[in-house]
């Protein structure tokens, strides 16, 4: 009886051993994507894709950040081809340590040079909007500036996720364009002031919610999601500073292809099929984000781009996050 | 012909000599009682034996094969010895047959001829039908049995016990112990015993070894060393001892309590007459005594007592067979029956 | 009939011994290379760490932030073991001494809450609470997750305890409650402090409960540092600070031990049973179990079966079995190999404590308080340049084994020890070698109590979340995994699927484990007769 049972769980680990090796090994080609974009979100597409090229997909999933680290400790021996994110910072980073390959000029043809990076080692995806969030009841007096977020008008009722991504995009943002002195003097502010810290976008518009805080920094398709996800309205909505503060930063979600990677021209289709206007459109109408693409409408109950006053900082820049970890480090938020 | 022979044996835990410079000898077929105060290192040698223990000096021979060189020596599991170790030390995951059949070589035996040898042993120490019991489903006294079952089922060359008795009852102890005797003698198995029960060892054995302080003192048949003790210390590791002062005196003669002469001849030598409380007889009749004391104490065993009499200034004891015929208080002759066993003080 | 056959084994002296050396050199270099396997974390962490200019790795050890987490990190530990301690222990001696009818349940309902991960927990808290958060409310989840291990660890103890002193203390007139701190807690104090040891360093290394709660332990700060991924240098730098910690926390452990030094037994018979039946102990009892059920069991169940009923999304029946599979298989090769490596170390610790066994126990335990972040990355970075092992089962397994080493090793070192030292001698002069003594006395005995030390780790395995993450082959989904992806989106009625089937599968081996007496009348225990 014993040994049937042992025998069994052995034969189910070489099961699941051979699937993964089998695999790698079929005459079909097949990638091996990284994907810091949420299942839930993106697997549809892939699976369209998976279905008209006849090319396996591996995907795996994780936060974006932690992928951008597993691909560096792994180096050349990365097994991944693709490296999807959900913001600049990730895919810059690994970038930066040469392991991103640079794109033909004939990929993602449709995507405006200013969302491709200068080496072509990455390209972006689909736009967000860095927003406040907040309770409509609540917050009588709306800021205008990220700076106002220090004032005593907001103590103890504003929340940001320092580890997210997308707010460390943000900061990035400030020191490029203000200086370090100012972003640390601007964070020591709103520490001061009482800023509550949340893991992410999406505890920040939960906790909105709950009144447990009655404002918070996120991107801006995090209203939409986290009511559907509760199956319920919320009471919280998004608001935009002025025209060219850096507190509407537009961020992008990206891919690159990995340097490593023997499977390149597969990926390159794959990328063109992402950036394929049939594909973008059901970015902006399914997840509420905005295409990179100029002839795609915007999503719904959203103001267009152009119209955000987004300040114009060069995506290329959102990559140098180590000073803005070091500042993050240094004032205690990390 | 010798079936054990150790020589010269030094065995050592950290700074303390357990056992110094000590060599034994034993026949086949006998039976030896290890005896000795605690700590004497009994069972540290009966351990140097069963391989338990590497000795740091010495040899140790089984026959003519050496087994101990200093500090080599053969493993335990290589010398075909039959341990028993206090309190049995049963497996407690095996059931009384398998526990018997533990160390029974399973290349060279069948099925069919282990399974008789278990059913032998259990007739052996009248265990029948506990054969599928647990170890602790037994009491103390069983569990002895089964673990001597266990170690005369491999038919080893030697036995060792090391107090294997020493956690059951007096009465079950003396009946355990008269079995587990008659049972090796049948098997005509040579076995050491350890004890520090001076009658166990008296009882059990053909030959006693009085050990302390890491040597072995005297070694002999039970009556040699009871009634011949070589010193007054052996002589009271193997029973009740009266020890006097006594003085040699040169013409040949003892003086001692019960020999008050007078001490005009010149005195040879200052020491101890040792006397087994048997040894002395008391009377009624004091009409002819040499010497009279006042009995201050009677202890009644039945079978016999053991009296204490106060005589001149020391206090003596006297064993006398029962039933007691005398009473506290009352004054009796005593007589010193022999023999004298005279041993001069060490010159220091 | 006769026994004639007894075969001539005896060899010279010299071969003989050289075996026996043999045998200690196989030992030694076993330990060695398990110690190496072990340290394969911090030797990253020390890489990774030095890579760091000295001044920038000062600078960020004495920031105010180090210090507050550190401090936050050590108040909990102190808090949650100092409770852990105070309950499991009265918990664990009413449930000894007092009769109570249904004992068994109500063992198994304490022990339960093992089965459900911090963060399920956590989560299903806040469910109840939106305004569940913070310091006292890590504590509150930490000590209910936490509280299993003291009361298993202080059964154990008590089950050795010799019910006729008890007797005898009876008989000098002493009270319950001198009884209980003249004779009970004297005996049991190197059980406990086995329990509370796995108690601090699970909260050490826990990062699902206090992320969830907004507590910056060092776990979080670690686990930020890496989300913020382009700085794993500073991240090594933090974790070496939690490991620095742990030491300190294993050595104080140490010696509130060695105040108490077991005296080993070699007795293979057992001890006497006693019992209390008085109605005020056992209603003061009763309801404690009862609070314990309502905030430890009911409230997840509660919780994630409400969540389960109103998930509007159809559940994927075959994706929960396909995780579920994976989880067990993976789970139990993680336990296997945990197993396997704690052989050779329980093995030394068995045996007369040396410095050198001293130190490899404490290699060992300190590991344990490294978060999975940490010996993920550790093994993604060492896995990764063994290009045929990477993202495989094999290492995700292997790494379970290094997580939870501890576990395992702690339980093989305390059954191998528990085999009579009269009984291995017995066997040697049986004719059997040191091999022969180990296959044939000392498995059987110690095998009960292995089993569950494995089993523990099995259960732990399949609620790791953070190495499983980085570790898994690709498309490789366990039920903590899908847990996770789910909950990532605030999906957590999606989540309660994969949840439940997780607490119903983790629940046989707590099961098992809430059931030691079953396995320790193997062992010693006997009422000692007349």
């Amino acid at each position: 009886m014993r040994k049937i049972g042992i025998f069994g769980l052995l034969s189910a680990l070489l099961l699941t051993l051979t699937t993964s090796c089998s695999s790698s090994e079929s005459k079909i080609s097949e990638l091996t994507i990284y994907s810091g974009r949420t299942e839930e979100y993106i697997a549809p597409y892939f699976a369209i894709w998976q279905r008209e090229s006849g090319v396996k997909l591996n995907i795996r999933y994780g936060d974006s950040a932690e992928l951008a680290a597993q691909i560096l400790e792994e180096g050349k021996n990365s097994p991944a081809d693709l490296f999807i994110s959900q913001d600049a910072g990730s895919l810059g980073a690994v970038a930066e340590q040469g392991l991103l390959t640079p794109l033909p000029k004939d990929v993602a043809e449709g995507v405006p040079a200013k969302y491709i990076q200068g080496n072509r080692e990455w390209v972006g995806l689909t736009a967000r909007v860095r927003v406040f969030a907040y309770a409509p009841d609540r917050v009588k007096v709306l800021p205008t500036s990220f700076t106002d977020l220090s004032k005593p008008i907001y103590k103890d009722q504003v929340a940001i996720a320092p580890t997210n991504a997308s707010f460390q995009a943000f900061l990035t943002a400030v020191i490029s364009n203000k200086g370090l002195p100012f972003a640390e003097d601007w964070l020591r502010k709103v520490k001061a002031n009482g800023v509550k810290i949340y893991p992410k976008n999406s505890a920040i518009i939960e906790a909105i919610d709950k009144g447990e805080v009655s404002i918070g920094l996120v991107n801006h398709y995090y209203v939409w999601e986290v009511a559907e996800a509760l199956g319920r309205p919320i009471n919280v909505k998004n608001g935009y500073f002025k025209a060219n503060d850096l507190g509407n930063l537009i961020n992008v979600s990206g891919v690159g292809i990995l340097a490593s990677s023997g499977k390149k021209a597969k990926a390159e289709d794959f990328i063109n099929f992402l950036t394929s206007e049939r594909i973008q459109s059901r970015f902006v109408s399914d997840i509420h984000e905005y295409s990179l693409l100029e002839n795609i409408s915007i999503p719904e109950d959203l103001p267009p781009l152009s119209d955000l006053g987004a300040p114009n900082i060069d995506l290329e820049v959102l990559k140098n996050t180590k000073k803005t970890q070091d500042l993050l480090i240094k004032v205690g938020l990390l | 012909m010798t079936t054990l022979e150790i020589k010269n044996l030094d065995v050592s835990f950290g700074e303390k000599k357990i056992l110094d410079n000590l060599s034994f000898n034993l026949d086949s077929g006998q039976i030896a009682a290890l005896l000795g105060p605690s700590g004497c290192g009994k069972t540290t040698l009966l351990r140097s034996i069963a391989g338990l223990i590497q000795p740091d000096a010495g040899t140790i021979r089984f026959g003519k094969q050496l087994v101990s060189l200093s500090s080599l020596s053969l493993p335990a599991h290589k010398r075909k010895i039959g341990y028993v170790p206090q309190e049995g030390a049963l497996f407690p995951h095996l059931n009384i047959a398998q526990n018997i059949a533990f160390g029974i070589d399973r290349s060279a035996f069948t099925k069919e001829q282990i399974k008789q040898v278990v059913k032998e042993m259990l007739t052996l120490i009248d265990l029948v039908g506990l054969d599928k019991r647990m170890p602790n489903e037994l009491s103390g006294g069983q569990q002895t049995r089964v673990a001597l079952a266990r170690a005369l089922a491999v038919k080893p060359a030697m036995i060792l016990l090391d107090e294997p008795f020493s956690a059951l009852d007096a009465q079950l102890r003396a009946e355990l112990r008269t079995d587990v005797i008659k049972l090796l003698r049948t098997q005509k198995t040579t076995a050491i015993l350890v004890t520090h029960d001076r009658e166990e060892a008296l009882v059990s054995s053909d030959v006693v070894a009085l050990m302390r302080d890491g040597k072995i003192m005297q070694q002999g048949s039970p009556e040699q060393v009871y009634s011949s003790p070589t010193s007054a210390t052996t002589a009271m590791s193997t029973g009740d001892t009266l020890v006097l002062s006594a003085k040699r005196l040169v013409n040949g003669q003892t003086n001692y309590l019960f020999n008050p002469i007078n001490l005009d001849a010149n005195i040879l030598e200052i020491g101890e007459v040792v006397i087994r409380p048997e040894e002395i007889k008391i009377s009624k009749d004091l009409s002819s005594a040499k010497i009279i004391g006042e009995i201050t104490k009677i202890d009644y065993y039945g079978h016999d007592a053991m009296v204490e009499i106060a005589v001149s200034n020391e206090s003596v004891q006297v064993r006398i067979p029962g039933p007691a015929k005398y009473a506290t208080g009352e004054k009796v002759a005593l007589e010193h029956l022999g023999p004298i066993r005279f041993f001069a003080n060490s010159k220091s | 009939m006769q026994l004639t056959k007894i075969p001539s084994t005896t060899g010279s002296l010299n071969s003989s011994i050289n075996r026996g050396n043999t045998y200690k050199a196989i030992v030694l270099s076993l330990v060695f290379v398990v110690i190496a396997l072990t340290l394969i974390p911090i030797f990253y962490l020390l890489m990774r760490a030095f890579q760091k200019p000295v001044a920038e790795i000062w600078a960020l050890l004495f920031r105010p932030k180090t210090l507050e987490v550190v401090l936050t990190t050590s108040l909990l530990v102190v808090a949650v073991v100092a409770l852990t301690a105070l309950v499991g222990i009265l918990i664990a001696t009413g449930l000894h001494f007092v009769k109570l009818p249904f004992r068994a349940t109500f063992l198994i309902l304490l022990v339960i809450p093992l089965a459900i991960p911090s963060y399920v927990f956590t989560y299903t808290w806040i469910a109840l609470l939106p305004s569940f958060s913070g310091f006292l409310a890590a504590v509150f989840i930490l000590f209910l997750t936490t509280l299993p291990y003291v009361i298993l660890a202080s059964l154990a103890g008590l089950r050795r305890v010799d019910g006729s002193q008890i007797e005898v203390a009876r008989s000098f007139g002493f009270n319950n409650a001198q009884i209980f701190f003249k004779v009970v807690l004297p005996q049991i104090r190197g059980h406990i402090s086995g329990g509370v040891l796995l108690v601090g360093l699970y909260t050490m290394s826990d990062f699902g409960a206090v992320s969830l709660l907004n507590v910056d332990t060092l776990t979080v700060t670690i686990q930020n540092m890496y989300r913020a991924s382009y700085d794993r240098n500073a991240a090594a730098v933090i974790s070496l600070l939690l490991v620095f910690l742990s030491a300190l926390f294993v050595i104080t452990d140490e010696r509130f031990k060695s105040k108490n030094l077991l005296n080993k037994t070699t007795k293979t018979t057992g001890t006497k049973v006693y019992t209390i039946s008085s109605k005020p102990y056992q209603i003061t009892l009763i309801s404690v179990f009862a609070v314990n059920t309502l905030v430890a069991v009911a409230v997840p169940v509660y919780v994630l079966l409400t969540r389960f009923i109103n998930n509007p999304v159809a559940i994927d029946w075959r994706s929960i079995a396909t995780a579920s599979i994976s989880t067990v298989v993976v789970a139990f090769f993680g336990a296997v190999i945990a197993l396997v490596l704690s052989i050779p170390i329980g093995v030394l610790l068995s045996e007369k404590p040396t410095r050198y066994s001293r130190i490899t126990n404490r290699v060992i335990l300190i590991g344990h308080a490294l978060p999975g972040v940490v010996v993920g990355l550790a093994l993604v970075a060492f896995g990764s340049k063994l290009g045929f092992i990477y993202q495989t089962t094999f290492l995700l397994a292997f790494a379970y084994a290094l997580l939870f080493l501890a576990k395992s090793v702690a339980s093989m070192s305390g059954s191998l020890a528990k085999v009579p030292e009269g009984a291995k001698e017995v066997a040697a002069t049986l004719g059997m070698n040191k091999w022969a003594v180990l296959k044939n006395v000392v498995t059987p005995i110690a095998a009960p109590g292995i089993a569950l030390g494995t089993t523990l780790v099995f259960l732990t395995a399949m609620k790791e979340l953070p190495a499983t993450l980085m570790l898994r082959p690709t498309g490789f989904e366990t039920l903590a995994t899908q847990i996770w992806s789910s909950a990532a989106i605030s999906r957590f009625n999606e989540a309660a699927p994969y949840a439940l089937v997780l607490l119903i599968i983790a629940a046989v081996p707590t099961f098992i484990l809430s059931r030691p007496d079953r396995v320790d009348k193997a062992l010693t225990t006997q009422e000692i007769r007349g």
